[in-house]
C-alpha cells in the first residue's frame, strides 16, 4: 500500500484547524455574555419585593413614593416592625402605616405594629391585630371599579383598580368599590386612628399609578399625615435558626462540604471518562424501506373506510369469473349467460342461485359480503372439483 | 486526550480522605494537584498517536451474505510503547466487529488487526477512520487521535439462484444434443453428418450422403448459438418496493415494530427491494446464456443509463455484472420509458431478446411503455418479467372478518389490473413472466430455455 516515507494520515488537528473550528462558537458566546450585560445594565433598578417604594419595575412603588415627597410628605421605608414603630413614634402619631406584605412578620412583630400610634393602610393584606374586625370573604377579580360609597377619598378619585379579596367590615366601616361578594376597599375609625383595608395593592403599583384614579386615590388614602412609614419586607430574610441558636448549615462540618466538592471532581472526571468516543459517529444514508404491498393495504383501507361493498363484490366477483372461467372451457370473453350455464351444468346449482351469486347485486352491509366471499369460494371450489 | 475510570475513581476515593482530614479544603487542594499532576504525566509518557502508521489489507470484494476478512496493519515508528484501544470504523451496514480492538504496539515494531464485515446492503462500503486511544503507563489518561486509512469493500449481490443453474444447464445440454437429441426442428441449426447408429431416428438420414459414402450416414442438429440477449433491468420507483423475505438479511429489511404498536399486518418484515430479486434473476439467465453461446448485454435504467456491459467474454460475464450491479440502487422516480427504448434500439443494432426486469404496474406501464412496444418488438424479441407480491397473494385469500374482505376485493383488484396488463402485452407479442420472488429466476429460466427450444430468440 503506502511505503514508509508516505505522509501522515493522521486527522488531528494543528492549532490553526483548531482555532477555525471555535471561532464561530466563541463569537457566539461573546455575543451572548455582551448582550445578558447589556440587558442587566439597562434593566434599571433593582427587583425587589412588590410594592417596595424604592423599586422602580413594574411592580414596584417608586412613583407613589415621588409623588409623595413632591406632595411634601415623608416616606420612610421600614423593613422590621420595631423600626415602623419607633418611626411612627418619632413622628409623634402624625404618621400612616403601610403595609404591603405580612408574611415576613412574627406575632410578636404585629403585636408591637399594632400598639404604634397613627394610622393605618393595609394594601393587599388583611390581619385580625393591625385591622380587627375586617374579614376576607371571598375571591374578587383584580379590575378597574367604581367607588358607589361615600368615603370622600375615593368619591374624589373615582374609579380605581381594586379586588384581590371582597372584604366584609365591622359595624359602622364604610365600605368602597364593591364586588359581587363585598366591597374590596374598608375604610373605618378603630380607637381614635383611621384604618383603612384595600383588598390588592395593584393600585400602588407603577403599572397601574397612571390608569383611571389609581394615583388619586392612593394619594388621598396615604397623603393626610405628615409621614408616611412604609413597611416592605426585607431585603434579606433572616435565616432559620435552630434552638442552639445555630443553623442547619452551620451544624455540618466543614468537612462535608470539602468532600461534596470532591466528589463533584470526581463525577466532573467519569462524565469526562465516559463522554469521550472513540471515533466518531457514523452516519449513512440508507434506501428507502417500502412494501411494495403497500399500496394494495391503502386500497383496501380506502375500500373499509367507504363502505364500498360494491367495488369490493365486484372485484371478488371478476377474480372468481377470471379464475374459473378457463376451467369450464369458455373463452375469455364469454357472456353472462353462457357462463351460468356452464356452471350450472358443472356443478349442478339452481340457475338463479348461481346468477346471483355472480351477477347479483351488491351485498347490503359488512356481514353480507364476508357471506359473499365464502360462497363464492364454495363455488370456485365446487367447480375445480367436479 | 482522554481519561479514563481511574481518574474518577481517584477522585472518590479522594473525597474520603478530604471527609477525614483536618484541614479539608487543603487536602482538596493536594488531591487535585496530585490527579493533575498524574494525568499530565501520564499524558506525557503515553505513546505518540500521530506518527502511526496504517496499512489495510484483505478482501475488497464480497458477496452479500458472506463476511469480509479487512487488515489493518498498525506500524509504530515513535519510541514508546502503543497500548490502548483501536477503532476501525465503518458504516452501520459494514457490520464491522468488533467494534474497539485492542492495540499493543511496541516501538518499532508492527501489529496486525483484523476487522470482520458482516455487510447488509449491497454496494460499496468505505472505511471512515481509524481512531486509536493510546493510554499512558499509569492508566489514568489516555492520548487519542484519528487516522484516515482509505479501503473500499464492495459488496456484491449474493446470486442465490446460482443453487437452480445445474438443472438448467442439464436442460440445455439435451436441447444443445450432447445427449443424443437428434430432433430436427425449428430454432436448430444443421450440425454435422455422423454415422447411422441404432435407435437414431430414420427421419434424420441423409440419402444424398448416404449414397455417396457406402454407408447410412444421419444429420445431426443443434440449437441456434450466438444469439444476443439484452438484459435491461428497470430502477426506477417500482422497483423500490419491497417484497416477499429477504433470504439474505438486509438493511431495513428486518420488521420495524415500534413500542405501543399492535403486532398486524404492520409485524411483517418488508422482505427484499424487488431490484434485488430482479438481479438475482438477471444473474441466473445471464449465466444461463452465457453457457449456451449466446452473447449477453446489460442495462439499467430508469431515467438515465445506470449501468451499461457489453461485449464481456463469457469467462468474464458473471464478474463484470455483479461489478455494475452491485452499487445499484433503486431511484424513487418514474422511469423514463421512452428513454429506456431510446437506448434500447440505439445499443442493440441487431435482433436481440429484450429481457426487461421491471413491475407489471398498469398505470406507469400504459403510459410509459406500452405506447412504445411496437417500435421495440418491431426489430426485437421482448420478454417482460416481473416479481409478484406474495403479501398480496395471501391478502387475496383473506376471508371471515370485514376487514380482511375489504383487503381481499383490493388484491383481487390489484391482480385483474396485472392480468389485463399481461394480456395486453401478450397480444403485442411481448412475452411475459410474473413470478414469485422464489421463483422469479427459474421462471425466467425456463421461459429462455423455452424460446430457445423453439428457436425464437
Amino acid at each position: 500500500m503506502s511505503a514508509p516515507a508516505a505522509p501522515s494520515t493522521s486527522l488531528a488537528p494543528t492549532p490553526g484547524v483548531v482555532w477555525r473550528r471555535w471561532r464561530g462558537t466563541l463569537v457566539v458566546g461573546l455575543l451572548v455574555l455582551f448582550t445578558a450585560g447589556v440587558v442587566a445594565v439597562f434593566s434599571g433598578g433593582d427587583s425587589g419585593e412588590a410594592n417596595d417604594p424604592a423599586d422602580s419595575s413594574l411592580s414596584g412603588s417608586l412613583g407613589l413614593a415621588r409623588l409623595l415627597a413632591q406632595e411634601g410628605v415623608r416616606v420612610e421605608r421600614v423593613t422590621s416592625a420595631a423600626t415602623a414603630a419607633a418611626a411612627a413614634e418619632a413622628a409623634g402619631g402624625d404618621a400612616l402605616l403601610l403595609v404591603t406584605a405580612l408574611s415576613y412578620l412574627t406575632p410578636g412583630d404585629l403585636r408591637t405594629l399594632a400598639d404604634a400610634p397613627g394610622d393605618r393602610l393595609l394594601a393587599g393584606v388583611v390581619s385580625p391585630h393591625l385591622a380587627p374586625g375586617v374579614t376576607a370573604v371571598d375571591r374578587a377579580r383584580p379590575r378597574s371599579r367604581e367607588p358607589e360609597c361615600a368615603l370622600p377619598a375615593a368619591v374624589k378619585a373615582g374609579s380605581a383598580y381594586l379586588g384581590g379579596v371582597a372584604l366584609d367590615g365591622p359595624p359602622g366601616a364604610i365600605g368602597c368599590y364593591p364586588s359581587a361578594d363585598g366591597p374590596t376597599l374598608v375604610s373605618y375609625t378603630h380607637q381614635g386612628r383611621r384604618i383603612t383595608v384595600a383588598g390588592g395593592a395593584e393600585f400602588l403599583t407603577n403599572l397601574r399609578l397612571a390608569e383611571d384614579g389609581n394615583a388619586a386615590l392612593a394619594m388621598n388614602l396615604t397623603g393626610a399625615r405628615s409621614t408616611v412609614v412604609w413597611l416592605t419586607a426585607p431585603d434579606e430574610p433572616p435565616p432559620l435558626a435552630g434552638p442552639s441558636g445555630r443553623s442547619f448549615e452551620e451544624l455540618i462540618p466543614a468537612g462535608v462540604w470539602w468532600a461534596a466538592g470532591q466528589l463533584a471532581l470526581a463525577v466532573a472526571l467519569l462524565a469526562l471518562w465516559r463522554g469521550r468516543r472513540l471515533g466518531p459517529v457514523v452516519a449513512e444514508r440508507l434506501p428507502v424501506v417500502v412494501r411494495a404491498a403497500e399500496t394494495v393495504e391503502g386500497r383496501g383501507r380506502l375500500y373499509r373506510a367507504g363502505r364500498a361493498r360494491d367495488r369490493a363484490s365486484a372485484a371478488l366477483r371478476a377474480g372468481l369469473l377470471d379464475r374459473i372461467v378457463p376451467r369450464l372451457g369458455l373463452p375469455p370473453d364469454s357472456g353472462r349467460d353462457a357462463v351460468i350455464a356452464a356452471v350450472t351444468a358443472r356443478t349442478g346449482r339452481d340457475g338463479h342461485e348461481v346468477a346471483a351469486i355472480l351477477y347479483g347485486p351488491p351485498p347490503a352491509d359488512d356481514a353480507g359480503l364476508v357471506a359473499l366471499a365464502s360462497t363464492l369460494d364454495t363455488l370456485e371450489r365446487q367447480v375445480k372439483d367436479s | 486526550m482522554a481519561l479514563t475510570g481511574r481518574a474518577g475513581l481517584l477522585a472518590a476515593l479522594g473525597a474520603v480522605a478530604v471527609l477525614f482530614a483536618p484541614e479539608p479544603g487543603l487536602a482538596l487542594a493536594g488531591i487535585a494537584l496530585l490527579l493533575l499532576a498524574l494525568i499530565l504525566a501520564d499524558l506525557a509518557l503515553a505513546g505518540a498517536v500521530r506518527p502511526l502508521r496504517f496499512h489495510r489489507a484483505g478482501d475488497s470484494t464480497v458477496r452479500l451474505g458472506n463476511q469480509a476478512r479487512v487488515e489493518l496493519i498498525v506500524e509504530n515508528p515513535g519510541s514508546r510503547r502503543v497500548r490502548g484501544a483501536l477503532r476501525d470504523a465503518w458504516p452501520p451496514s459494514a457490520g464491522a466487529a468488533p467494534r474497539h480492538l485492542a492495540l499493543d504496539v511496541p516501538a518499532g515494531e508492527k501489529r496486525r488487526l483484523v476487522t470482520t464485515l458482516t455487510p447488509t446492503r449491497r454496494g460499496d462500503r468505505e472505511a471512515v477512520t481509524v481512531t486509536v486511544r493510546s493510554l499512558g503507563p499509569l492508566g489514568v489518561a489516555a492520548r487519542q487521535g484519528a487516522h484516515e486509512v482509505p479501503w473500499t469493500v464492495r459488496v456484491l449481490p449474493p446470486f442465490l439462484s446460482r443453487k437452480h443453474l445445474p438443472s438448467r444447464l442439464a436442460r440445455l445440454r439435451e436441447l444443445e444434443g450432447r445427449h443424443p437429441a437428434l430432433v430436427r426442428g425449428q430454432g436448430t441449426e444443421f450440425d454435422s453428418l455422423r454415422e447411422y447408429v441404432v435407435g437414431d431416428d430414420v427421419r434424420s438420414i441423409d440419402w444424398r450422403a448416404t449414397a455417396r459414402r457406402h454407408d447410412v450416414v444421419v444429420r445431426t442438429w443443434r440449437p441456434e448459438r450466438d444469439r444476443r440477449v439484452l438484459i435491461v433491468l428497470d430502477t426506477g420507483r417500482t422497483s423500490a418496493g419491497r417484497v416477499g423475505t429477504a433470504p439474505v438479511p438486509l438493511a431495513g429489511a428486518l420488521p420495524r415494530t415500534p413500542p405501543g404498536e399492535a403486532a398486524g399486518a404492520d409485524a411483517v418484515p418488508p422482505g427484499w427491494p424487488r431490484l434485488d430479486w430482479s438481479m438475482d434473476a438477471a444473474l441466473l439467465l445471464a449465466a444461463l446464456a452465457a453457457r449456451a453461446g449466446d452473447r449477453v448485454d446489460f442495462l439499467a435504467y430508469d431515467r438515465a443509463v445506470r449501468a451499461w456491459v457489453s461485449g464481456a467474454s463469457r469467462t468474464e460475464l458473471l464478474s463484470a455484472l455483479v461489478n455494475v450491479m452491485a452499487p445499484l440502487e433503486a431511484e424513487l422516480v418514474e422511469s423514463d420509458s421512452a428513454g429506456m427504448v431510446s437506448a434500447v434500439l440505439s445499443h442493440a443494432k441487431r435482433r436481440c431478446l429484450v429481457v426487461l426486469l421491471t413491475d407489471l404496474n398498469s398505470a406507469s406501464l400504459e403510459e410509459g411503455l406500452l405506447p412504445l412496444l411496437p417500435q421495440l418488438s418491431a426489430r426485437h424479441l421482448v420478454l417482460v418479467a416481473a416479481v409478484s407480491d406474495p403479501r398480496v397473494a395471501a391478502m387475496a385469500r383473506g376471508r371471515g372478518t370485514p376487514e380482511l374482505v375489504y383487503d381481499a376485493a383490493a388484491a383481487e383488484r390489484l391482480n385483474a389490473d396485472r392480468r389485463a396488463i399481461t394480456a395486453r402485452l401478450r397480444r403485442h407479442g411481448v412475452e411475459v413472466v410474473d413470478a414469485l420472488p422464489d421463483d422469479i429466476a427459474p421462471a425466467l429460466a425456463d421461459a429462455y430455455l423455452a424460446l430457445k427450444a423453439a428457436g425464437r430468440l
